[in-house]
């Protein structure tokens, strides 16, 4: 019995060998005038989705290139990744560990607690603890732009917005470009439909086409890798297209996506990341909108032909409005239903 | 009135659609299991099948080169669980999971061997309009020979004995884990279409997790059907419908979770209505020894 059970315990005294090896592994830190060490974490969606986590990483390389930071990824395959992925940098010193995406909310808030001399930071949620910094961003305000976007390069009088999965923080989203969309068009329809992936790249596709079938000509997505089947969709429809989101979509089908809706995570990554080179560890709660350039829209490149310099100066007006509080977009559903337009004026 | 037969047009083309990935897929199932071996890896097999199938149009510029790739390794991916199944006599539950976990890993980590970024490779040539309904009617065709070769010639009875009885298929003078071999690794070339068809027909590329789940959608069409060919395509079918319904009648106020979760509440209550009925092969999921 104990005879058979032997290997067991050489892999486990192996494991704990390699854990005690990585403990003792001591690098220089930025008190001793080491360069900055800043870890990253990604959730499922993963490095290459072309948006959210690509965008945090262009942060992250950014640190890298211009601030000279030491700077590693771990990247999580599913939840029950990310735990151990946040422990393993958290052992290994590094000096901000960056958790990209609500759902390591509550694990960034355990292993915060356990290894209390580290500083953490997290995007898209709030983690109230002295050593994270929480960076939540204003999506409703730059979904707002993109649905008034939407709105004038609709002929159909119909657009319609695509998530991933249906949960309070794609309805910010959602939300704000519905209004946005009123804005322009009191009356114009807006469709709701979401693929339930993040990952479904073919649902993307197949949802959009449903989408354009139905009556939409402007479709605004966000949902991570099943964006990319929606941007294969508009590529064979003339006349109709998407938004893209998180980062510059805009050259992946030229022309047919209308703008991207942009939210700056690599800006929030930077910002941290400057912070704790200036070893000034970053805490509380940094909300990044469309006044610190944290969301907005791309410049419409490839679609003047559409976005005309008139409508384009709406879009800014509008943005202006937005940032001296004029305009609240709503960020839920109720507020949505609340939402008057309100009188542009000149 | 040419709006209601547009939107038929519509949800028969999307049920089409959907449901192609796993006609494949599950077909592949119901071969592998009708000799005995049960095939957890079908998701890993559909993976293999839709990454190599990409790699190998983006090395040769030709999609019908992407489709032989896809194929054969989605026979070689199936040859690893066929060996384990028949040779070492492992669990095989446990080994088409670990297939599973290979396929999928190996995926992700191609992707940035090969074209030196992870999440998704770039867009290749695809098989175009053209190419996808070929592959949508070759399902329907397999499925029809399929169902042929399983029930009216020798080949197919030996596979299906294999399934009830390998003792007494082996007494009946039948190679039981030749035959269970071979029947897992064409089981994973057709299953292997359905991942090419993703990436190849449906789509121009591939991206990690881009299969979401259809494999273990197709296990539960393979039980559906009854382990049987045309059971099984209509099991595919059944559940490609639902989706595309789904996919319609979302709409704000209804929350989508219910509305995504129409295509398994429908074959629950099916399965449940069928339940006194089913009978997997006698032998499935046993391993067989000499």
């Amino acid at each position: 019995m104990v005879r058979g059970l032997r290997p067991v315990y050489a892999a486990l005294i192996l494991a704990g060998s390699a854990v005690l090896l990585a403990a003792c592994s001591h690098a220089k830190s930025i008190a001793d005038g080491g360069p900055a060490r800043l870890g990253m974490v990604t959730d499922v969606g993963g490095l290459g989705d072309r948006s959210f986590n690509d965008s945090a990483y262009r942060g992250l390389l950014a640190a890298k290139d211009n601030l000279h930071a030491d700077v590693a990824v771990l990247q999580s395959k599913s939840a029950s990744d990310y735990q151990p992925n946040l422990t393993v940098l958290a052992n290994k010193e590094y000096d901000l560990i960056f958790a990209i995406g609500f759902l390591m909310a509550k694990d960034v808030n355990e292993v915060a607690t356990r290894y209390p001399a580290r500083h953490f930071a997290i995007i898209d949620a709030v983690v109230d603890q002295p050593n994270v910094a929480s960076v939540t961003f204003k999506e409703e305000d730059g979904s707002f732009l993109a649905g008034a976007a939407a709105a004038m390069a609709s002929k159909t009088h119909q657009v319609a917005f695509l998530g991933g999965v249906d949960i309070p923080l794609l309805r910010k989203f959602e939300a704000g470009f519905a209004a946005g969309a009123r804005e322009i068009d009191p009356t114009i329809k807006v469709a709701v439909k979401y693929t339930g992936s993040f990952d479904d790249a073919a649902a993307g596709k197949e949802l959009s086409g449903v989408l354009f079938d139905q009556g939409a000509d402007v479709v605004f997505v966000a949902a991570g890798k099943a964006g990319i089947g929606a941007i294969d969709q508009v590529k064979t429809r003339p006349g109709d297209y998407v938004i893209g989101v998180d980062s510059d979509q805009d050259a992946l089908a030229p022309g047919k996506v209308l703008t991207s809706m942009i939210k700056r995570v690599d800006v929030g990554v930077f910002r941290l990341a400057q912070e704790t080179v200036a070893q000034k560890l970053p805490s509380g709660h940094l909300v990044l909108g469309l006044k610190e350039d944290g969301v907005g829209l791309t410049a419409f490149q490839y679609t003047k032909n559409v976005m005309t310099p008139d409508r384009i100066a709406t879009i800014k007006r509008l943005r202006a409005m937005i940032i001296a509080g004029t305009i609240k977009p709503p960020s839920t559903r109720e507020e949505l239903a609340q939402f008057k337009p309100v009188p542009l004026g000149r | 009135m040419t709006g209601l037969s547009g939107a038929l047009l519509a949800l028969v083309t999307l049920t089409l659609v959907k449901a192609t990935p796993l006609i494949y897929a599950a077909l592949g199932g119901v071969l592998s299991e009708r000799s005995g071996v049960v095939n957890i890896g079908l998701e890993g097999i559909l993976t293999a099948g839709a990454f190599f199938a990409v790699v190998a149009t983006a090395a040769s510029g030709n999609p019908v080169v992407g489709v032989a790739a896809g194929v054969i390794a989605g026979a070689l991916l199936a040859a690893i669980l066929a060996f384990a199944a028949t040779r070492l006599g492992v669990d095989q539950i446990v080994a088409g999971t670990g297939l599973n976990i290979v396929a999928i890993g190996g995926a992700a980590y191609g992707l940035v061997v090969v074209f030196g970024q992870p999440g998704a490779s770039r867009e290749v040539p695809n098989l175009g309009p053209a190419g996808e309904t070929v592959l949508v009617i070759l399902a329907f065709a397999i499925a029809a020979a399929l169902w042929f070769a399983l029930f009216r010639t020798p080949w197919g009875l030996h596979v299906r004995s294999c399934g009830e009885n390998p003792r007494a298929a082996e007494i009946a003078g039948i190679d039981a884990l030749r035959t269970r071999f071979w029947a897992v690794v064409i089981g994973g070339a057709i299953a292997a279409l359905g991942g090419v068809y993703l990436s190849l027909a449906e789509l121009d590329l591939y991206s990690d997790g881009m299969t979401a789940g259809r494999g273990y959608i197709a296990l539960a069409a393979v039980i559906f059907g009854r382990w049987n060919p045309f059971g099984a395509l209509g099991a595919a079918l059944f559940f490609g419908f639902f989706a595309a319904l789904q996919y319609s009648l979302q709409r704000a106020g209804i929350p989508s979770e219910l509305m995504q979760a129409l295509p398994y509440v429908a074959a629950l209550v099916a399965l449940t209505g069928f339940a006194g009925r089913v009978r997997a092969p006698a032998a499935d999921g046993i391993p067989f020894e000499h």
